[in-house]
C-alpha cells in the first residue's frame, strides 16, 4: 500500500487545523460561526500575492531560500498581509458583526456572515477573476524520506511554520494575560465584565489573530497548492468539521482534529478517488452530531 | 462621616420602563457591614447590579468615597475600587483556581499579580492546596471563597455580594461569614444581599430592607432583627413562599 | 409585443418557481426560526428525483422509469422532506449554529455526489430530457410560455394557500410561540424539537417541489444550477420581503428577480464582453452588501406587514 496519502494529510490536515483555530476562537468568543472565515484565508493570499508583487516590481527578481520555491519577499509579504487580513477582520466586525451582535441574536450575525461570506468572494473573483494563480511557477523535485514517501521542501516548510503557529497561539492563550482573558470571556461574558475584563480588547484580540492565522493558512494553501478566489469556501467545510470535533474554543483540539480530517480526506482521495475527497469532512462532522456534539475536547453543549 | 458608598434614589431595571429598582437610597460607611433583606421580587439583587453597572440605571446617584460613578461601564468598576461578586457562576470554571485569581489580577500592575495571589492564597489555604485545579472542580463553599478571594486581589474600597450563602450547607455558610467578618476587621466595607437573613443580621452592622424596589426600613442589625414590623414584613413573605 | 409577452411569460414563471423555494424558506426561517445554508443542495435533491424518474430510458445512467410528472413531483417532496428531516433531526437538539453548518455541509455533498455519481445524475452533463408539460405547445412559444406559467402560478398558489393555513393552524401558533419564547420552547422539551424538525423538513419539501418544477420547466439540469449563489439569492429575497409573511416572500423574490435579471441585461448590452465575467461578480457582491444592509437597518424586509419581535 502506497503510505504517500499519510504525508499528504499530515500537510493538508494542518492548514485546516490553523484555520479552525480562527473558527473555534470566534465561535467560543463572538458566539458565532463566521460563514466568512474561509474568504479572510483567500484576501490573505490575494493580499500576499499582491504585496509579494509590489516587492518584485521594486526589487527585481529575489533568489529563493535553500531549497525552497520562494524567497525572503514571500515572507515579508505574508508577514504584511496578516497584518492587514487581521485589519481587515477588525473593520468587518466594527462594519457589520459588532452592529448586529448588539442586537443580540446570534444566528442573525451568521446570516450575515454568510452575506459578506458572498461578497468577499465575488470580490476577490471581480478584481482577480477566477483564474489561479501561483507565488512561484517553480517546480519542485520531491524528496524521498522513506516508507515509499515523498515530501517537497515547501511542504517540509510549511508544517514546520504551522507548528510554530500552533505552538505560539497554544503559549499564547495559556501563558498571557490576554490569552486568559480570552478563556474566560468564552466561558462567562458577564463575569468577564465584572473581573474587570474590557470586553471590546478582548474581541479586537480575536478578530486579529483570527484574521492573521486565517491568512497564514491561505498563504500557505497558496504556497503548496495554488491561489483562487473560490480556496476560502472550498476549506470552509473542513474547517467547521475540525472546530466541531476537535471541541468548540479547544485550540489544540481544532489542530488535531484537523489533522484527523486531513488524513480521512487523503485517505478518501486514496481509498474511493480524488473526486470524493471533500465528501470526508461532511461524513465525520455528521458522526460527531450524532455521537459526541461536544467533541473530543469540548466540555459541553452551550 | 461621609459614606465610602453612597446610592441615592436609584432607578433601574432591564427594559425602559419597567423599573425593578425604584428610587432605592442606601449607603455603607468605612468598615462596615451593611445587609440588605427583603421578599423574592423585591429588587435586591438587581440593585446591587445595579450598583454594579450590570443593570441599566435610568435615574439617581452612585458615589464611590464621593466619586460619581453612576453607570460606569462594569468593567471599569473594579478600577474604581468597587469589587462585585455575583450569586450564582462566579468563577471561571475551567481556568485554574491560580487563574481564576491571575485574570482578576489584570487591573493590577503587572509586578504586583502574584505578590496578591500568594497574600490571597495565605488568606484562604484551602484555595492554595488546590490552584492547580480547575475551579469547575471545587466544592460550593470553595467556590465561593475563590469568588471572594477573586474580588479581593484586586484591593476594592466596597466588596458587594449576592447572596454569598445560597445553595450552601450551614457549615459553609459559617464559613463564609466568618471569613467575611474577618475581611471587614481589615479595613474592607462590605454590602451584602442576603435571603437568610438570621445569619446576615448576626455579621452585619447596618441592614436595609427592601420593598418594590425601594427601602422600607434602615438600622442597626441586631435590633432590625428584633423589630417587629420587619419580622412582619420579612417572616410574612417566608410564611407566604 | 407577442415576444415582450412571452418573455414577461418566462420571467414570471421563472421568478414564481423562485418564490416557491423563497416560501419553503419562510416556513424554516420565517416561521420557526431555522436558518438554512443548504437551500440550493435541497432544491437539487428535489430536481434530481423527479428528472431521474421521470425521464426516458439514458444509456449512461440509471433511468427509464418514466414516471408522470406529477408522480416525479411528488417523489421529489418525499426525497428532499426526509433528507431535511434527517438534517434537523441531527442537529437541532443542538445550538442553532450546528443546523447551518450542517445544512451548508449537505449542499456541499449534493453538489458532489451531482457532480460525481455520474451513473446516477449524469455527472457534470446533467440530465436532459425532463419531459415538459404542454410539450406539445412547444411549436407556438407564447402559448407554451403561458401554459407553463399557468402552471407554475397553480403550483405557486396551493403552497402559498397551504403554509398559509399551516401558520395559522394551531401546528403554526406553536410554531411562532417556540421561536418568540425560549421558555414555551422549554416547557415543550422533546416535542418542541419534533415540531422544528417537522417544520425544516415540510420546508425542505417546498424546496424540493421548487426544484422539480424549476428542472421540468426547463427541460434540462446540470450540477451547476444548485451553487451556492443560489442559496444566497434565495435570502436576499426573502429578506427584502420581509421573513415572517409569505406575501413578503413572494414580493421580495420578484423585486431581487427583476432587480438581478435588469442587472445581467443591463451588463451583457454595455458591459464587453471580457468584463462580462467580472461584471456578474460584482452583481453577487451587490446582492451580498444589499443583504448586509437590510440585516443593518430594516431586518424586517420590506414587504412583511407585520413586525416581528
Amino acid at each position: 500500500m502506497n503510505l504517500q496519502f499519510i504525508a499528504d494529510g499530515l500537510i493538508s490536515g494542518s492548514l485546516i487545523g490553523l484555520g479552525a483555530i480562527g473558527v473555534t476562537l470566534t465561535y467560543s468568543i463572538l458566539r458565532f460561526s463566521n460563514f466568512a472565515h474561509g474568504d479572510l484565508m483567500a484576501w490573505g493570499a490575494y493580499a500576499a500575492l499582491t504585496v509579494l508583487g509590489a516587492i518584485s516590481a521594486l526589487l527585481g527578481t529575489v533568489a529563493p531560500i535553500g531549497m525552497l520555491s520562494f524567497g525572503w519577499p514571500l515572507v515579508v509579504a505574508a508577514l504584511v498581509a496578516m497584518a492587514l487580513v487581521g485589519g481587515m477582520a477588525l473593520l468587518l466586525d466594527w462594519v457589520l458583526f459588532a452592529r448586529l451582535r448588539a442586537k443580540g441574536q446570534s444566528i442573525i450575525v451568521v446570516m450575515a456572515s454568510f452575506g459578506a461570506s458572498m461578497a468577499l468572494r465575488s470580490l476577490l473573483e471581480f478584481s482577480f477573476t477566477s483564474k489561479p494563480e501561483y507565488f512561484s511557477r517553480a517546480i519542485q523535485m520531491a524528496l524521498p524520506v522513506g516508507f515509499g514517501i515523498r515530501v517537497t521542501p515547501d511542504q517540509v516548510a510549511m508544517l514546520l511554520v504551522t507548528l510554530v503557529l500552533v505552538t505560539s497561539m497554544h503559549l499564547f492563550m495559556s501563558r498571557s494575560q490576554t490569552g486568559r482573558e480570552m478563556r474566560a470571556y468564552s466561558q462567562n461574558p458577564a463575569l468577564a465584565r465584572v473581573v474587570g475584563i474590557d470586553v471590546a480588547r478582548i474581541v479586537r484580540a480575536t478578530w486579529l489573530i483570527g484574521g492573521a492565522l486565517a491568512c497564514a493558512a491561505g498563504i500557505m494553501v497558496g504556497v503548496l497548492v495554488q491561489i483562487r478566489p473560490l480556496m476560502g469556501l472550498d476549506m470552509l467545510l473542513p474547517m467547521f468539521a475540525a472546530a466541531i470535533l476537535g471541541g468548540i474554543g479547544s485550540i489544540p483540539g481544532a489542530v488535531l482534529a484537523g489533522l484527523i480530517i486531513g488524513l480521512s480526506e487523503a485517505a478518501a482521495v486514496q481509498l474511493i478517488g480524488a473526486e470524493w475527497r471533500a465528501g470526508a469532512a461532511f461524513v465525520i462532522l455528521m458522526a460527531v452530531l450524532l455521537i459526541r456534539p461536544a467533541g473530543l475536547f469540548g466540555v459541553s453543549e452551550r | 462621616m461621609t459614606p465610602i458608598l453612597d446610592v441615592r434614589g436609584l432607578v433601574a431595571g432591564y427594559e425602559p420602563g419597567l423599573n425593578i429598582v425604584r428610587g432605592a437610597s442606601i449607603h455603607a460607611n468605612e468598615a462596615e457591614i451593611v445587609v440588605v433583606l427583603g421578599p423574592n421580587g423585591a429588587g435586591k439583587s438587581s440593585l446591587i447590579k445595579a450598583i454594579a453597572g450590570l443593570v441599566p440605571v435610568s435615574a439617581g446617584q452612585v458615589l464611590l468615597d464621593g466619586q460619581d460613578i453612576t453607570a460606569t461601564p462594569a468593567h471599569l468598576m473594579v478600577r474604581k475600587g468597587l469589587a462585585f461578586v455575583p450569586q450564582t457562576e462566579n468563577i471561571f470554571p475551567l481556568l485554574t483556581v491560580e487563574e481564576n485569581l491571575r485574570v482578576a489580577g489584570g487591573v493590577l500592575a503587572r509586578s504586583e499579580v502574584s505578590p496578591r495571589i500568594d497574600e490571597m492564597f495565605s488568606m484562604f489555604p484551602d484555595l492554595a492546596r488546590q490552584r492547580r485545579l480547575a475551579a469547575g472542580s471545587l466544592s460550593g463553599g470553595q467556590r465561593q471563597m475563590l469568588a471572594v478571594a477573586r474580588a479581593l486581589i484586586v484591593r476594592p474600597r466596597v466588596l458587594m455580594l449576592d447572596e454569598p450563602s445560597a445553595g450552601l450547607s450551614p457549615k459553609f455558610v459559617e464559613m463564609v461569614f466568618a471569613q467575611l467578618s474577618q475581611i471587614r476587621r481589615a479595613g474592607l466595607t462590605i454590602v451584602l444581599v442576603e435571603q437568610n437573613a438570621k445569619a446576615a443580621l448576626a455579621i452585619g452592622d447596618r441592614a436595609y430592607v427592601l420593598v418594590e424596589g425601594r427601602e422600607a426600613h434602615e438600622g442597626v442589625a441586631r435590633s432590625l432583627w428584633d423589630d417587629p414590623v420587619v419580622a412582619e414584613l420579612y417572616l410574612g413573605h417566608r410564611r407566604a413562599s | 409585443m407577442i415576444d415582450l409577452l412571452g418573455y414577461a411569460a418566462f420571467f414570471l414563471s421563472t421568478a414564481l418557481i423562485l418564490g416557491i423555494i423563497t416560501l419553503g424558506l419562510n416556513l424554516q426561517w420565517g416561521l420557526t426560526g431555522l436558518f438554512n445554508v443548504g437551500i440550493a443542495g435541497f432544491v437539487a435533491i428535489g430536481a434530481y428525483t423527479s428528472a431521474i424518474l421521470t425521464t426516458p430510458e439514458a444509456a449512461e445512467r440509471v433511468g427509464g422509469f418514466g414516471w408522470p410528472i406529477l408522480a416525479g413531483w411528488v417523489a421529489a417532496m418525499a426525497i428532499t422532506g426526509l433528507a431535511a428531516g434527517l438534517t434537523g433531526f441531527a442537529t437541532l437538539r443542538l445550538k442553532s449554529d450546528y443546523l447551518a453548518i450542517t445544512t451548508f455541509g449537505v449542499a456541499v455533498v449534493v453538489q458532489l455526489v451531482t457532480l460525481n455519481a455520474q451513473g446516477l445524475t449524469g455527472g457534470p452533463f446533467g440530465v436532459a430530457f425532463i419531459p415538459r408539460p404542454f410539450a406539445s405547445l412547444a411549436e407556438t412559444p407564447v402559448a407554451f410560455n403561458f401554459a407553463n406559467l399557468a402552471v407554475v402560478a397553480a403550483v405557486t398558489l396551493v403552497v402559498y394557500l397551504a403554509l398559509e393555513h399551516l401558520s395559522r393552524s394551531p401546528w403554526g401558533r406553536v410554531l411562532r410561540a417556540l421561536r418568540e419564547d425560549e421558555r414555551a420552547a422549554i416547557s415543550l422539551g422533546k416535542s418542541a424539537k419534533s415540531y422544528r424538525i417537522q417544520a425544516f423538513a415540510i420546508g425542505g419539501a417546498v424546496m424540493g417541489l421548487a426544484g422539480a418544477v424549476q428542472a421540468h420547466f426547463i427541460g434540462f439540469i446540470a450540477p451547476n444550477n444548485y451553487l451556492p449563489t443560489l442559496t444566497f439569492q434565495i435570502w436576499a429575497m426573502l429578506m427584502v420581503g420581509g421573513a415572517g409573511s409569505n406575501r413578503g416572500a413572494l414580493l421580495g423574490t420578484i423585486v431581487v428577480w427583476a432587480i438581478w435579471v435588469g442587472a445581467g441585461a443591463f451588463s451583457s448590452a454595455l458591459v464587453p464582453t471580457d468584463w462580462q465575467a467580472r461584471t456578474a461578480a460584482l452583481q453577487i457582491v451587490a446582492i451580498g452588501v444589499m443583504l448586509c444592509v437590510i440585516l443593518l437597518v430594516r431586518p424586517n424586509g420590506f414587504f412583511g406587514g407585520r413586525r416581528r419581535k
